[in-house]
């Protein structure tokens, strides 16, 4: 059933539209709420939850968008209220994606001379920095370089301006650097103790 | 050609990534180490990060599943012959759910079983909790009780429902037995939870919401059975 299709049908209730549209697009939106909360139970949560907010709404659906987009859009909206929730404190979608603007952009931190991401830089540790991004940056990051959205689309789901898309982009890119150059400098003083340590315990 | 200052190339940072080549940021690029590790380093990133799409999955079962029974709860969903009538008649929605999938209309012979096991379904919810407030044991002994014969009589009613389908139709034969699979797996969790944590009130509603599927899920097996023939 082509997509067109099963969204009319699913204006008139029929279950097996609901469910193509389901099969259609739960990955992406699941492997998008897996990427911001970095945890399968609260992923599988918040996809239930961003289906059956478009399936509560999916007769409001004009066409005007893309129907991807517009089921983006509620999920990541779901996404950002769970993680607002979370944190405790009611901030608006500027708070969220600007959390240091009164620096005046983003930070500029050159890193190390000696350290370099290339090569050192694996799944684990780069999803672990992603989930430190804050959830403007974190969105925005996810759905540009992971799952492949161009700055107008992001704009759209985001309700953003494409200009605020990019950079946030560039700001959250440059957070990941950061945040990575810091764990590489963790792991290279622990290795160092950990040498230090075992020379000590040959003497 | 202007030479320009690390700033300037750092605001020029995102078309450069993006393939832009300006003949002054390639010159600042070759003397400066400092930018051209940055620039080395969020390629790194961009290159890790494209990877994480390749590796995508689908959500697990238990999504829709619980999804599908929420949207059964709204009265969001219909079942296709339902939604054949509502537009033909064009009436007011038919009252929504499942259990007027199940008793909507006069059950025919063929819903038999199903609605039976609906109906224990239904009476094995309405003992769960209120019992369990007045006398645990005596709940807990009962929920054994209960769901004995409601498995019985779900298996007779799959029975009922399979041999209605008519093996010609493939498609939709392959399709209602696949998704009785789905429903059959989770049942066995549900069961295997409830075995394993009996005071878990969570779990019982869990199985309770499994078994009331396999008898929606049977239903409309029958039901679409008899459109078939």
């Amino acid at each position: 059933m082509p997509e067109a299709d099963a969204i009319r049908l699913a204006q008139q209730g029929d279950a097996s539209a609901f469910e193509r549209l389901y099969r259609l697009h739960n990955r992406r939106v699941y492997s998008l709420c897996l990427r911001m909360v970095g945890n399968t139970a609260e992923a599988e949560d918040l996809t239930q939850e961003a289906f059956l907010q478009l399936f509560r709404k999916i007769a409001t659906f004009r066409g005007e968008s893309a129907f991807s987009t517009w089921l983006h859009r509620l999920a990541v909206n779901v996404v950002l209220m769970k993680l607002r929730k979370k944190s405790g404190t009611e901030s608006s979608l500027e708070e969220i994606t600007e959390p240091d603007e009164e620096s005046g952009g983003p930070r500029r931190d050159f890193g190390g001379p000696d350290l370099r991401l290339s090569g050192s830089i694996d799944r684990v540790n780069l999803q672990r920095a992603v989930e430190q991004l804050p959830p403007g940056y974190k969105s925005v990051f996810v759905l540009h370089d992971v799952q492949g959205y161009e700055h107008n689309e992001i704009a759209e789901i985001m309700g953003c301006s494409i200009g605020n898309s990019k950079s946030q982009l560039h700001k959250a890119r440059m957070r990941l650097r950061e945040l990575l150059h810091e764990a590489l400098r963790a792991k290279a003083r622990e290795d160092r103790k950990a040498a230090s340590a075992d020379a000590g315990g040959e003497d | 050609m202007a030479i320009i200052k690390c700033e300037v190339f750092l605001d020029h940072l995102e078309p450069w990534l993006e393939g832009e080549r300006r003949a002054d940021a390639q010159a600042h690029l070759r003397d400066c180490p400092r930018c051209l590790a940055i620039v080395n380093d969020l390629k790194a990133i961009q290159a890790e990060a494209r990877t994480w799409s390749a590796t995508e999955t689908d959500a697990p079962e238990r999504v829709w599943v619980s999804l599908r029974a929420q949207l059964e709860q709204e009265g969001l969903i219909r079942d296709a012959a339902a939604v054949s009538a509502h537009r033909e008649q064009n009436q007011p929605e038919a009252k929504p759910g499942w259990l007027y999938g199940l008793f909507g209309g006069l059950p025919r012979p063929v819903l038999a079983g199903a609605y039976l096991a609906a109906l224990i379904a239904v009476a094995f919810a309405l003992s769960g909790p209120v019992h369990k407030r007045v006398n645990e044991a005596k709940w807990l002994e009962g929920t054994q009780i209960a769901t004995s014969p409601l498995r019985a009589e779900l298996n007779t009613a799959e029975q009922n429902s399979i041999s209605s389908v008519p093996v010609a139709n493939s498609d939709v034969s392959a399709s209602l037995h696949r998704n009785l699979a789905i429903v059959d797996n989770y049942i066995a969790l549900c069961e295997k939870s409830v075995h394993d944590e009996p005071q878990n009130e969570l779990a019982r509603d869990y199985l309770y919401e499994a078994y009331r599927q396999k008898a929606d899920l049977l239903a409309q097996m029958s039901e679409r059975g008899e459109n078939i023939q």
